[in-house]
């Protein structure tokens, strides 16, 4: 997993248009531990492609499909678990690939009544959702309570919970209306400084700088 | 143990009006019982006492008291108490007299000053001490005392009270301070925080002129106080939510609600039920405060005054404040909680 | 040795606990003052102040 998340920090990091994340990780189809992990990083292994704008390679579709038949919600999965296997497919649907026919969203009710607290974790867990031109329940739930995001993101680094704070970054970064005093651009490169070992936290620090500097042209 | 605002984080509707009345009583009842605390030693005057331990905490008394007494209706228990201990404090430095010596004794400390002006703000004058203390803050040396900008705002806030023109331009030290530069709130801590608060007692006049506050401040307050306050709960510094919530309570326009509702209930968890509310930490079990009540004080008491008085105070000030936004506000909330536009 | 059914289970248990993970406890620490450079030795009066730290206890 580890692996897997630096692998694709390296990806987004050189906009390499031939990386293939799985195979620098060394996972291939065969491999169920790897796939679990793939499973973990969800829709964020095709994140360098997305956010570089080029074709994904074949090798992590291949295994990003593989791990979404492998591991399919339980009947008894959170709502996070059920959600970020959606955002599995739904990267796979956006690569226009002809076996991915796009899922029906799953309910993010849940999301509506949380407290900010409980939201801003959500959403941070969920943070591979928080992807240009990707719209779902999640990111409207998440477009209407940009302020509540934003407290999440200041108790996050106040816990020094680098990782929360990472994913609750990169969902303001590709959101409007967080409040200016917020600081966030200084306060991503905080957390990355703080907590940047982590390559999860790595990985989605540089997904919102990527993704502010795609809103910004 | 005491629930964090974590694990109870909404709060509901009316949560605080709900607990509000008993912390307010409980912690003002604690001040009121503990008067032998704040009674001022011998050698107050004697240069080796510690101010800290003496006149800090009657000041204390005779500040937070002065804004609970405006905050509380005439005829409540509250109001009495409030008006009672501020009466006690002005015996203990016999009407403005004992400031006056101690003014003679360090005519170029500020702090006698400030005290001063805690009574003064109530209406309790002392003509001889404003003769020299008249004297002395006209002085270049006065306005250009070396301090943190938040504690020039405390001296300019005093000297308003006592009728001065103030040395210098409250506008310009404001925008001096961590609040005033509308600092980044994931910088937020303990001692930011304490900076804060204070800033915002000095230019509301502790509270009692939230329409001081300017609208850029207003809004990031009301931003960012969920999260601090949240934060405090969390690890239980129980002295530093009772301030933010005061300030909290401070915020011209409609109360923000949703927190007062959350928090609320949450430090009224810290409060013994004597009153007393710890400066941080988790409170004394039941078992630990009657063992010390039944030892006749030969186990060490679980609330010692010097580490309850402040928080205790903070809280009876903090309890006032928002009873009183609460119940003169009541729910035109939409837009209180949202901190939009900063 | 796992048969590879259980090892399918363990699987699944982590996953489940990886994809929806619980809060992580808070770590809170302030900055102290150093009087490094400081004109005054001890503490000058902080009157109407915040209160004076005093050692955290457990």
């Amino acid at each position: 997993m580890h692996d897997l998340a630096t692998e694709v920090v390296l990806a987004l990091r050189s906009g390499d248009h031939l990386a293939t994340v799985c195979g620098a990780a060394g996972i291939d189809e065969d491999n169920r531990t790897g796939i679990a992990a793939v499973r973990v990083i969800g829709a964020d292994l095709l994140l360098p492609s997305v956010l570089h704008g080029h074709h994904p390679h074949p090798g992590d579709i291949a295994v990003l499909h593989r791990a979404v038949r492998e591991f399919p919600p339980r009947p008894d999965a959170s709502d996070a678990a059920v959600w970020s296997h959606w955002g599995m497919m739904s990267a796979l649907h956006r690569t226009a690939s002809a076996t991915a026919p796009g899922a029906d969203e799953p309910n993010a009710a849940w999301l509506e009544g949380a407290p900010w607290q409980a939201f801003t974790h959500q959403l941070s867990v969920l943070a591979p959702l928080a992807v240009p031109a990707a719209s779902s329940a999640v990111h409207r739930a998440a477009t209407h309570r940009v302020v509540d995001l934003s407290r999440g993101f200041v108790r996050a680094v106040r816990r020094r919970n680098w990782l929360q704070a990472a994913g609750a970054g990169r969902w303001l970064a590709a959101l409007e209306g967080r409040p200016d005093s917020l600081g966030l651009d200084r306060g991503l490169d905080f957390v990355e400084l703080m907590g940047g070992t982590d390559p999860r936290v790595a990985l989605h620090v540089r997904a919102a700088r990527l993704m502010a500097e795609g809103r910004a042209r | 143990m005491t629930a964090s605002v974590a694990a109870a984080p909404g709060g509901t509707a009316g949560a605080a009006l709900s607990v509000l009345p008993v912390v307010l009583r409980r912690a003002l009842g604690w001040a009121d019982a503990h008067r032998a605390g704040f009674v001022l030693p011998e050698d107050v005057l004697e240069p080796h006492t510690e101010v800290n331990r003496t006149l800090k905490p009657l000041g204390e008394l005779a500040q937070l008291c002065s804004t609970i007494s405006r905050s509380t209706a005439p005829h409540t228990p509250e109001h009495a108490t409030a008006n009672d201990l501020i009466t006690f404090a002005w015996d203990q430095v016999h009407a403005g007299d004992l400031l006056l010596e101690l003014l003679r004794g360090e005519p170029f400390a500020a702090y006698p000053y400030e005290i001063y002006a805690a009574f003064a703000g109530f209406g309790l004058r002392n003509e001889c001490f404003e003769r020299l203390a008249g004297t002395l803050s006209a002085t270049r040396g006065w306005a250009h005392t070396e301090q943190h900008a938040n504690r020039e705002l405390g001296l300019i806030n005093s000297e308003r009270r006592v009728g001065t023109a103030p040395h210098t331009d409250a506008g310009d030290v404001l925008a001096r301070t961590w609040l005033g530069g509308l600092s980044e709130p994931w910088m937020f801590e303990g001692p930011s925080g304490y900076a804060l608060t204070h800033t915002v007692f000095h230019i509301t006049d502790w509270c009692c002129v939230p329409e001081r506050m300017p609208a850029d401040i207003d809004a990031y307050l009301r931003a960012w106080l969920p999260p601090w306050i949240d934060g405090c709960l969390e690890s239980r510094q129980w002295d530093l939510t009772g301030e933010l919530l005061a300030v909290a309570a401070a915020l011209p326009g409609p109360p923000p609600t949703d927190l007062l509702d959350a928090a609320w209930p949450a430090l009224a968890t810290a409060q013994a039920p004597s009153g007393a509310v710890p400066e941080t930490g988790p409170t004394a079990s039941p078992a630990e405060t009657a063992q010390a009540a039944s030892s006749g004080g030969a186990d060490p008491d679980p609330y010692p005054f010097l580490a309850c008085y402040h928080s205790t105070l903070v809280t009876a000030f903090a309890a006032a404040l928002s009873l009183k936004r609460l119940t003169t506000h009541p729910a035109e909330t939409a837009a209180a909680d949202t901190g939009a536009a900063v | 040795m796992y048969t590879t059914e259980t090892t399918a289970t363990d699987i699944e248990l982590d996953l489940d606990e990886a994809l929806n993970p619980g809060e992580a406890e808070g770590f809170y620490r302030d900055s102290r003052e150093c009087a490094y450079l400081a004109l005054l030795g001890g503490g000058s009066a902080l009157l109407l102040s915040p209160p004076t730290p005093r050692p955290k206890k457990g």
